[in-house]
């Protein structure tokens, strides 16, 4: 079993993931809540962003800065044109279909990453911050400034859109959105503007993550569209996809705990596991009561 | 009181369903091509081709577990995957470690697969299908975590059978009767047909009743007192043991499986050709089984085409499919062939000038 | 006779059922009351889809609450909900024998195309497929439905809602018969009061959650309360 201090450097990695699964998380709850639709491609359009910053910093030689922003701004467009045609097409065939067509999306731009940034010739690849070599001494471990960003953006994120959700205009009318949806519409709410709003909001939390993520963890595509998109479902689920401080609990508990198994040889291997085992046990300890009822469609 | 005043009697209506033209016909086509598939495709089949209708037959048990659930009981798994790996897993094991008939260890690994899928699915099936659909995705995530580690059995000792300083790997043995390629495939395609009829079975009795019953409407099946929780149970067991057979085959096909093979998007791709397809019928399966298999191995054999480029068709078709035509490729196939039959034959035929007289069997014109 | 004490059921903020007591004796008895009201959770409550927060609900002397939602169906409860939810790629037939019953064999086979006959009136083809029939016919089947087995308690919400003129005399001469037809205590919802007044001996009205009316139906359509619960809405004429 290893020691205490064999730990403490995995706590620092750990928060700073559960901070970026906590604002995706937080993402994907608040477009649940809004749209009725479940983004699943919110990894897939992280990671093309992040190759497409990882392009312009590397082939184009754009500032670090520049390539950030387009990865962040690439996701929140193509989420918001997803959103935009498929948010009507699909209308009122419930969260399920709605949330499977995005798994298409998922697959489309899986597939354009493979093709455009093959790794078939063995070169890996990586996106770097400047923040990545300074850092600060917490009593006996390093910590370095990106994993403060990613545990900050974390804790920023989720009180912002807290604050937003209960203090701004359009905050109130997402959450309105969210109790009833079509009461919403006849009160005079411009639900297309709100919704339009939850899936770019939604896409910018994406490409965030995305690019944090590709520095703390890998560029990689399996890794970005799919390990990472668990970790932030499995989250969201333990919250059931309401309250966005659970996810953010849930999140930080995720990344804590699949990092701090790292050391422990026994089970490093299996250190992935961790969302599907916490999020199981969740569902198991789940009560019924409440959950017959919304499957219904009446009132 | 029983009240026969009715044209024919009902009771014995019901009981004799007389099958009308369309049934008898696809009955026909459908014999037709499968004696097709068992005698007269493996003589002119290259090994290439032989080892690629294999994986056909295995995946279309693949296709057919996840049709029933999607289409049948409205139940979206993205776990297939982690239950094919399971199936394939505890086959291989099965077949190295002990000297048990071929046969017997299908039925084996299918039972395995069958328990352990239904039980890690149970505590979602009470609750909303979104979750179903979650909790299936990251099982399919845990199982290929898992199989990272323990890899897939090759000759090795010990529990997982595997031992990575093997130099040369043995191979998955095959029943005694079916051990060169073109046998297998034929006894691939006869265990498929035994699952069709398998799962067929089920649909024409109480279980597909209820089945359908719960896809419509999961309220009104609770109010006629269907215990769906059981019944969902029951459609998710079926699935994974068919699922769990086709694994088995699979490792008597491939004879080294390794772990690269089964990536994880792959439980999305299938998901994707269930759907496009054609969820809602068994023809859609085999069209579904077509896509995943048969299209790659033939692009690339015949135009290089990468598999990169399948992955966007599929996440197209997904799309596409769910937004215009839920009954996938079987569905809209034939409405598609009607559609340009009856364009043709306007062509061909000046039409009458009522337009009810277009639909009409003869075609007379006035 | 079902008796409700106290029932409560909130959800998300909003108090649904507020301490609902209310008695129904036999027969068939009207459920009434402005939209938003609580009849459809009401009915949710004792078909098990929603559990209340608080409350019993007691039918011919067994706690109706303590069972789980399909045994009720087993126990004798029926329902029709208020977009009709008739199983479409079924027949007739089957829609009606999925309905859990006692009987077996050739008894239960009777029963179900007498359930069939009964509500159809000879109009009801028991090999159609539910999904090639009209919204009206689609109605009778789920009323088949409930009439099919041994129920004990039938609960109809809104069945005559986009009903023709035409099928809604059928169906209140159905409903009619109900009770002599199967012996069940019959709980109407609905917001056509001329049905409700043909075919309720008693009637209690709900008003956000709570009882504000009940007893025989000419009285209570003609009650003050019940008719500032229901200004600006329905009319309430006989």
């Amino acid at each position: 079993m290893p020691s205490w201090s064999d730990f403490q450097p995995f706590i620092v990695s750990g928060l700073a993931l559960g901070g970026i699964y906590a604002l995706s998380g937080v993402g994907l709850v608040v477009l649940y809540r809004a749209t009725g639709v479940l983004n699943l491609a919110f990894g897939a359009v992280g990671a093309m962003g992040a190759f497409i910053a990882w392009t312009l910093i590397n082939k184009a030689g754009a500032p670090g800065w520049v390539a950030w922003i387009a990865c962040i701004v690439f996701a929140g467009v193509v989420t918001l044109g997803y959103g935009l045609i498929f948010g009507p097409l699909l209308a009122g065939r419930g969260p399920l279909v709605q949330s499977v067509s995005t798994l298409g999306l998922a697959l489309v731009l899986f597939g354009a990453i493979d093709l455009l940034w093959s790794t078939s010739a063995g070169q890996s690849r990586s996106i770097t911050f400047p923040t990545d070599n300074g850092g600060f001494m917490v009593g006996q471990v390093q910590v370095n400034w990106t994993s403060v960003i990613g545990l900050g953006a974390g804790v920023v994120i989720t009180a912002g859109t807290h604050a937003f959700l209960r203090y701004s205009k359009l905050g109130t009318a997402m959450r309105a959105m969210a109790n009833d949806r079509e009461i919403t519409g006849t009160l005079g709410v411009p639900v297309r503007r709100v919704e339009a709003a939850a899936w770019f909001g939604c896409g910018l939390l994406s490409g965030i993550a995305g690019i944090l993520l590709a520095d703390l963890a890998a560029l990689d595509d399996t890794t970005l569209v799919f390990t990472v998109v668990i970790s932030s479902l499995a989250a969201a689920l333990i919250a059931r996809l309401r309250s966005i401080w659970i996810t953010f609990a849930a999140a930080i508990v995720i990344g804590l705990v699949h990092d701090l198994v790292t050391p422990i040889t026994s089970l490093t291997n299996y250190r992935d596991m961790t969302p599907f085992v916490l999020a199981t046990i969740a569902l198991l300890l789940m009560p019924r009561g409440e959950i017959l009822t919304r499957s219904r469609e009446e009132g | 009181m029983i009240d026969t005043a009715g044209p024919k009697s009902p009771a014995a209506a019901s009981l004799m369903r007389r099958p009308d033209r369309g049934t008898l016909t696809r009955a026909t086509v459908i014999t037709a091509a499968l004696l097709l598939a068992l005698f007269a495709l493996p003589p002119i089949m290259t090994g290439y081709y032989t080892d690629t209708m294999t994986q056909v037959a295995i995946y279309c048990i693949v296709t057919l577990g996840l049709g029933l659930l999607v289409g049948r009981v409205g139940m979206y798994s993205l776990g297939q995957l982690a239950v094919l790996i399971i199936g394939a897993w505890t086959a291989a094991r099965l077949l190295f470690g002990t000297g048990q008939p071929f046969i017997l260890v299908l039925i084996e690994a299918g039972l395995v697969t069958m328990i352990i899928g239904s039980l890690i699915t149970l505590p979602a099936l009470r609750l909303r299908g979104l979750y179903l659909a979650l909790i299936t995705l990251m099982l399919s995530g845990a199982v290929t975590v898992v199989l990272a580690t323990l890899n897939f059995p090759n000759g090795g000792s010990g529990f997982s059978g595997y031992n990575g300083s093997f130099l040369h790997i043995p191979q998955i043995r095959r029943p005694s009767f079916a051990g060169t390629d073109p046998a297998y495939y034929r006894f691939s395609v006869i265990v498929a047909i035994v699952m069709f009829l398998l799962v067929f079975a089920h649909l024409r009795a109480r279980p597909g009743r209820a089945w359908a019953s719960i896809r419509q409407s999961e309220a009104a099946s609770l109010a006629a007192g269907i215990n769906t929780t059981f019944y969902k149970l029951w459609a998710m067991a079926l699935a994974s043991f068919v699922t769990g057979v086709a694994g088995a085959l699979l490792a008597g096909a491939d004879r080294e499986l390794f772990s690269i093979d089964f990536p994880i998007q792959n439980s999305i791709t299938l998901l994707a050709v269930v759907l496009m397809g054609g969820a809602f019928s068994l023809v859609g399966a085999v069209i579904a089984g077509f896509l995943q298999a048969f299209l790659p191995a033939f692009l690339y054999q015949v135009w290089g085409v990468p598999n990169d480029w399948l992955i966007i068709l599929f996440g197209v078709g997904v799309m596409q499919v769910l937004a215009t035509a839920p009954g996938g490729i079987a569905d809209q196939f034939p409405k598609d062939m009607k559609r340009l039959y009856r364009f043709i034959r306007r062509r061909v035929r000046p039409p009458a000038p009522s337009p009810a007289s277009a639909s009409a069997k003869g075609g007379e014109t006035a | 006779m079902i008796e409700i004490t106290d029932l409560t059921v909130r959800y998300g903020g909003v108090t649904s059922l507020d301490g609902l007591s209310v008695t129904f004796e036999a027969g068939t008895c009207g459920l009434i009351g402005p939209n938003g009201a609580g009849k459809t959770t009401f009915f949710n409550v004792l078909s098990g889809f929603v559990r209340p927060a608080s409350g019993s609900a007691q039918a011919f002397g067994d706690d109706l609450l303590k069972m789980p939602h399909y045994r009720r169906a087993r126990w004798g409860v029926r329902r029709t909900f208020q977009t009709e939810q008739a199983i479409e790629g079924l027949t007739v037939y089957d829609n009606v024998a999925m309905v859990h019953s006692p009987l077996r064999g050739a008894a239960r086979r009777a029963d179900v195309l007498a359930a069939i006959e009964f509500v159809g009136g000879g109009r009801l083809d028991p090999d159609a497929r539910v999904g090639t029939l009209g919204a009206g016919q689609r109605r009778f089947v789920e009323v088949a439905r409930a009439v099919a087995g041994k129920p004990r308690l039938i609960l109809l919400d809104e069945p005559a809602a986009g009903l023709p003129e035409g099928e809604t005399a059928h169906l209140t001469s159905v409903i009619k018969s109900i009770p002599e037809q199967s012996g069940a205590l019959t709980i109407l919802v609905d917001h056509d009061m001329s049905l409700v007044s043909a075919v309720c001996e008693t009637t209690a009205v709900l008003d956000f959650g709570k009882l504000i009316a009940s007893g025989p139906t000419a009285a209570v359509l003609r009650d003050e309360n019940v008719m500032r619960a229901y200004l600006g809405t329905a009319e309430v004429s006989t």
